[in-house]
């Protein structure tokens, strides 16, 4: 290995990118862009879900319960309720699309819940009394929340206004991630995947107009080794994933208030080693392609388990079993595991080696090989 | 050297002075793609400071035997030395440039950055680098198009750019695949004015062209038909012996003699 021809391949891969206006900004915006969007999308809670509401109740002497809960309702943000006369009407409402919900209480409501609570006191069965929810369930996630809301505000009610305490209570200890969001999960998860996407795209680009541009084989004709090619393109690329990566932590702290618990250092190795690994694997694909076009259809191949079975943004507990070990055979599932233990969990080198050592590998392997496939000639 | 490559078909190989004096030498390399025999029992001795022609149609194998000669491609069977060392060469690798038929120069590189890049592949040093920048360049006539990229220069220029990239290392032997096609007129007297220069600085030449009328300036002329070799000899010397008025005319009947 002669570093110098090293540098020398690597600047080259760099200047051209650079000369390249559109892939340069690409490469910068293009993180920006989906911390942004996914950001703002997924790190938002469901706001403003209108909602329909005929109150019949007519109350007893403590007041009635069904305001109470409306009361509660509306002290928060997520539902929008509006008020209605009669129930077909609401029903019409979540008919038309004009609420995803329809809450109706009946005239006796108020009078049930109290029956039932003094029955309950003599130990007897009691009948419970009826809220209607007519939901559009449509949307699942919509329809979830108006349920976990409706749940949430019966429950205070009756703390609050009957002392139905229950008579198990949770005790929450946050073992990691105390203080975490969403996007607190989900900042490492874009940025493993920002650079795993542009390191193997570029990589496969590069390499077959490499191939089909003769370039490579001038380059061969040269003193400059297989090993010294390959290993000036993976700094180059490791560089790009670097500064990717740096472009994503930054904006998720600055636009997020992400903050990192353990070492932002490790975490951009994690990144390094990940992007390392991409180019290397994009670096052989692109032997068997014959074109860019050919080329261009392995991205999809590739980049559709990572997205989808690597944890980026599902746990991996929700992929299913017979799923599973394709998501240990990612390389991504490792850089965003390790990367987010450091990021949410604050765990050190000491506790992310083995992700690291997998990441390692991978570069390595997929390193290795390539310059054992440029060296195979006809 | 190695000791197989010394005695070939009864070809002694021995002397440095003989090596010194053949700068390209094969014995019976012959390449098959698949069915497609492209290059058939091929024996050259190139002397130094020889400006030699491939001469051919297209698919004849011209670009094959550079290739083979390059490392680029095995051969088949046979064997190929170049400055006195058996191909693939490693030692040597230095002292020989190849243009490929192909343009071969990076377009999103601007001319200086695509003859730096080739530069730092010999590990020039910068100081001696900007100095033969500046020799290419203008020899090339690319003198204030220096910091242009490739993708915004004319064909010709990139022709021109993609030789100086194969003179950087200021080799002794150059091959150059085809490198006056699509080059006009004016052009092209411009290349062999520089071709000459090379020779006159001793340096070897081989080039292959389809042009009859520019391998009348070649010292030596190497006439290829499917794969093989059909003649050998100074243009002068190939017109008389056929009683030719030009190459083409030579060529022809040459391949007619060939295929009786
Ligand atoms: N990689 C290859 N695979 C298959 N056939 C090839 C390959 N390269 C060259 N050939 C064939 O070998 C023959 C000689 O080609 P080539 O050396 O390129 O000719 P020339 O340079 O004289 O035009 C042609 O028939 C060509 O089709
Ligand atoms: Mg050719």
């Amino acid at each position: 290995m002669n570093a110098r021809r090293v540098l020398a391949i690597a600047l080259k891969t760099l200047r051209s990118l650079r000369h390249d206006k559109r892939t340069a900004g690409f490469l910068v915006f293009m993180p920006l862009f989906m911390i942004a969007i996914f950001g703002y999308t997924f790190g938002g809670e469901i706001e403003n879900v209108d909602v329909v509401v005929v109150n019949l109740d007519v109350g007893s002497a403590n007041g009635s319960v069904a305001d109470m809960i409306i009361g509660d309702l509306a002290s928060r943000v997520t539902l929008r309720l509006t008020a209605l006369s009669s129930p077909d009407e609401a029903v019409e409402a979540v008919r038309l699309t004009d609420a995803w919900a329809a809450i109706y209480f009946g005239p006796e409501f108020t009078e049930q819940v109290e029956e039932g609570i003094a029955v309950s006191a003599l130990g007897l069965f009691a009948v419970p009394s009826v809220v209607e929810l007519h939901l559009d369930a449509s949307n699942p996630n919509i329809a979830q929340t108006v349920v976990t809301e409706l749940q949430a505000s019966i429950q205070v009610v009756l703390v609050e206004h009957y002392d139905m305490n229950p008579p198990v209570a949770v005790v929450e200890d946050r073992v990691y991630g105390e203080g975490a969001e969403f996007i607190d999960f989900f900042a490492p998860g874009v940025m493993g995947l920002a650079a795993m996407m542009v390191t193997f795209m570029l990589s496969i680009i590069s390499f077959v107009r490499e191939r089909s541009t003769g370039t490579l084989d001038r380059l061969l004709t040269t003193p400059v080794t297989e090993g010294e090619i390959v290993g000036g393109y993976a700094m180059a690329f490791g560089i790009v994933a670097l500064i990717q990566s740096t472009v994503i932590l930054v904006a998720a702290m600055l636009l997020f208030k992400v903050t990192v618990e353990g070492s932002a250092l490790l975490a951009l190795l994690t990144i390094f080693l990940l992007g390392v690994g991409s180019q290397g694997l994009g670096f052989l694909l692109s032997s068997i392609a014959k074109n860019e076009f050919q080329a261009v259809q392995f991205i999809p191949l590739i980049l559709f388990p990572s997205i989808l079975l690597a944890g980026v943004f599902w746990p991996l507990e929700a992929v299913p079993d017979i799923l599973r070990p394709v998501s240990n055979f990612i390389p991504l599932t490792y850089a965003v595991d390790g990367c987010r233990s450091i990021m949410v969990r604050g765990w050190g080198a000491g506790d992310v080696w083995p992700q690291l050592a997998v990441l390692a590998g991978f570069a390595a392997a997929t390193l290795m090989l390539s310059a054992y496939s440029l060296k195979k000639r006809g | 050297m190695n000791d197989r490559s010394s005695d070939l078909k009864g070809v002694r190989l021995d002397s440095q002075e003989d090596a010194g004096r053949h700068v390209v030498r094969t014995r019976g390399i012959s390449k098959a793609f698949g069915a497609i025999e492209a290059l058939v029992d091929l024996d050259l001795d190139i002397p130094k400071g020889c400006v030699y022609g491939i001469i051919g149609p297209n698919g004849s194998g011209k670009t094959t035997t550079i290739r083979i000669l390059n490392g680029l491609l095995r051969a088949s069977s046979g064997q190929a030395w170049l400055l006195g060392e058996a191909v693939p060469v490693s030692e040597s690798i230095h002292r020989i440039g190849y243009m490929p038929q192909e343009m071969a120069i990076y377009s999103d590189l601007t001319a200086v950055e695509n003859l730096e890049l080739f530069a730092g592949m010999y590990s020039m040093r910068r100081e001696r680098f900007e100095e033969r920048a500046d020799y290419l360049l203008d020899m090339i006539d690319l003198k204030d198009r220096g910091g242009s990229l490739v993708s915004e220069l004319s064909g010709g220029m990139k022709h021109r750019l993609s030789l100086a990239c194969a003179l950087v290392h200021d080799p002794e032997l150059v091959f150059l695949d085809e490198p006056t096609v699509g080059v006009d007129p004016e052009l092209r007297n411009g290349f062999w004015e520089h071709f000459s220069r090379l020779k006159a600085e001793g340096k070897t030449i081989v080039l292959t062209t389809h042009y009859m009328d520019e391998a009348v300036r070649c010292d030596m002329v190497g006439m290829m038909r499917l794969g093989r070799m059909i003649a050998e000899d100074t243009p002068e010397e190939l017109m008389a012996s056929t009683g030719a008025l030009n190459l083409e005319e030579a060529f022809l009947q040459r391949s007619r003699r060939v295929e009786q």
